[in-house]
């Protein structure tokens, strides 16, 4: 690593591992958000697509408009008013996935309307201190994107794992692990990912301490 | 008599489904992401959670079930757009409830109950089995035994999710795979354990 990104990284480690939704603070992998539709739903790259749109519906408007209305309130109110806008929102995100998915959607099943109240869409109401407009887009959007990445990321491997295909195109013959398309599979696949992603940050985070130090 | 018993032993046998063989979180993954975070907080009281979140289950699957009888007619052809939002409502209106019986009584841990009530209320660990009772057309009876077993399932997989926490919090397990990665791990050899004693994947 050079010299001037060791010295950034050092500088803002503790500010990226709070404001980074992407690799150092996933919302998947670090915070454990959004696990149900990632371990049982997500088993084939096009039911991930689905699940990523919507969370991309979903997710952000959510936010800003829960942001906007949850001030100065209770935490029973502001939970009430965040579950009652992302069910809401989710009024056009079926709308939309009806009409670009049609009967597909029933791959996903449930878990397309359970992303209603998955605490990866809602759970800012359990934080008491007021989120400005610009920040509930931003973490908005930053957020979705981190979840995508693992939701994409879980669902190629599981699919190529269980049918030996990826995003329909066949990488080899027969199936490699078909428990992967199982709630079981999903899980287990989704720890050993999990403790892969967090031993590489925290590699990462090792390396830059000790490039730091050296810089000294 | 024989109509009672037959209600009896239907409500037994969906609440016995819904607590193992259809086990919310080993099955279907609801309210996983609720438990990863509550086995491991120790400001959380597990049993407090849990009660709540049961009594939420019951209580919001009763206008759940008036309402969705209500979407089915064939003018409203949103159902599906809507349901979600209809049945947040009822989980609100249970919160409420629950929320003013709390208020009216006077116990020493009142606070903490009201702390953890918005958890086990807008968790996907309801939202789910109200989904899937909708989708399965159960009867009342049914539709009540469904909740309450899918409660109880809940606190289920919390005890033993808890208890393998207890066991694998040592030493012995690689640093990346502490925290998250190894309780995933494990409630996915729960899962396969339920998937060996029924056999088949259930619906989502």
């Amino acid at each position: 690593m050079k010299d001037s990104r060791i010295r950034y990284f050092a500088a803002n480690m503790e500010r990226l591992s709070r404001r980074d939704r992407v690799f150092i603070n996933n919302p998947v992998i670090m915070q454990g958000l959004g696990l149900a539709p990632i371990v049982i739903a997500a088993t084939t790259i096009q039911s991930a697509v689905m699940l990523a749109l919507a969370t991309a519906i979903l997710l952000t408007p959510t936010r800003i408009i829960a942001a906007a209305l949850s001030r100065r309130l209770s935490l029973t109110v502001r939970a009430i008013i965040y579950a009652v806008a992302s069910g809401a929102v989710y009024f056009a995100v079926a709308w939309i996935m009806d009409i670009l998915f049609a009967n597909q959607t029933l791959q996903v099943g449930t878990y397309l309307p359970l992303m209603v109240l998955e605490p990866l869409v809602i759970k800012r109401y359990e934080n008491p201190r007021r989120e400005r407009i610009t920040t509930s887009f931003r973490k908005g959007i930053i957020t979705t994107i981190g979840f995508c990445l693992v939701l994409l990321l879980v669902a190629a491997l599981r699919e190529m794992l269980a049918f030996g295909t990826v995003g329909g195109i066949v990488m080899f013959r027969g199936p490699a692990w078909p428990m992967a398309s199982m709630p079981a599979g999903g899980f287990i696949l989704l720890g050993f990912i999990a403790a892969v992603w967090r031993g590489t940050v925290a590699a990462f985070k090792r390396n830059v301490g000790k490039g730091a130090k050296k810089l000294q | 008599m024989s109509v009672l018993l037959q209600n009896l032993a239907d409500f037994l046998l969906v609440a016995l489904a819904a607590l193992f063989v259809q086990n919310a979180v080993l099955t279907r993954g609801f309210g996983v992401s609720r438990l990863t975070k509550l086995v491991s907080d120790s400001s959380t009281d597990s049993i407090i959670f849990c009660a709540l979140l049961c009594t939420i289950n019951v209580l919001s699957a009763l206008p759940a079930y008036f309402a969705n009888l209500f979407l089915e007619t064939p003018e409203i052809w949103y159902r599906d757009y809507l349901r979600p939002l209809v049945f947040v409502l009822c989980a609100a209106l249970a919160l409420l409830v629950v929320h003013l019986v709390i208020s009216l009584l006077k116990f020493r841990s009142k606070a903490n109950l009201l702390a953890v009530l918005p958890m086990a209320t807008f968790n996907t660990a309801v939202l789910g089995p109200l989904l899937i009772m909708a989708g399965q057309n159960f009867a009342f009876i049914q539709t009540m035994a469904f909740a309450l077993g899918s409660g109880l399932g809940y606190a289920f997989a919390v005890v033993i999710v808890t208890e393998g926490e207890r066991k694998m919090n040592n030493r012995s397990v690689p640093a990346a795979f502490r925290g998250l990665p190894i309780k995933l791990i494990y409630i996915g050899i729960l899962a396969l354990a339920i998937f060996g004693l029924t056999g088949h994947r259930v619906a989502i």
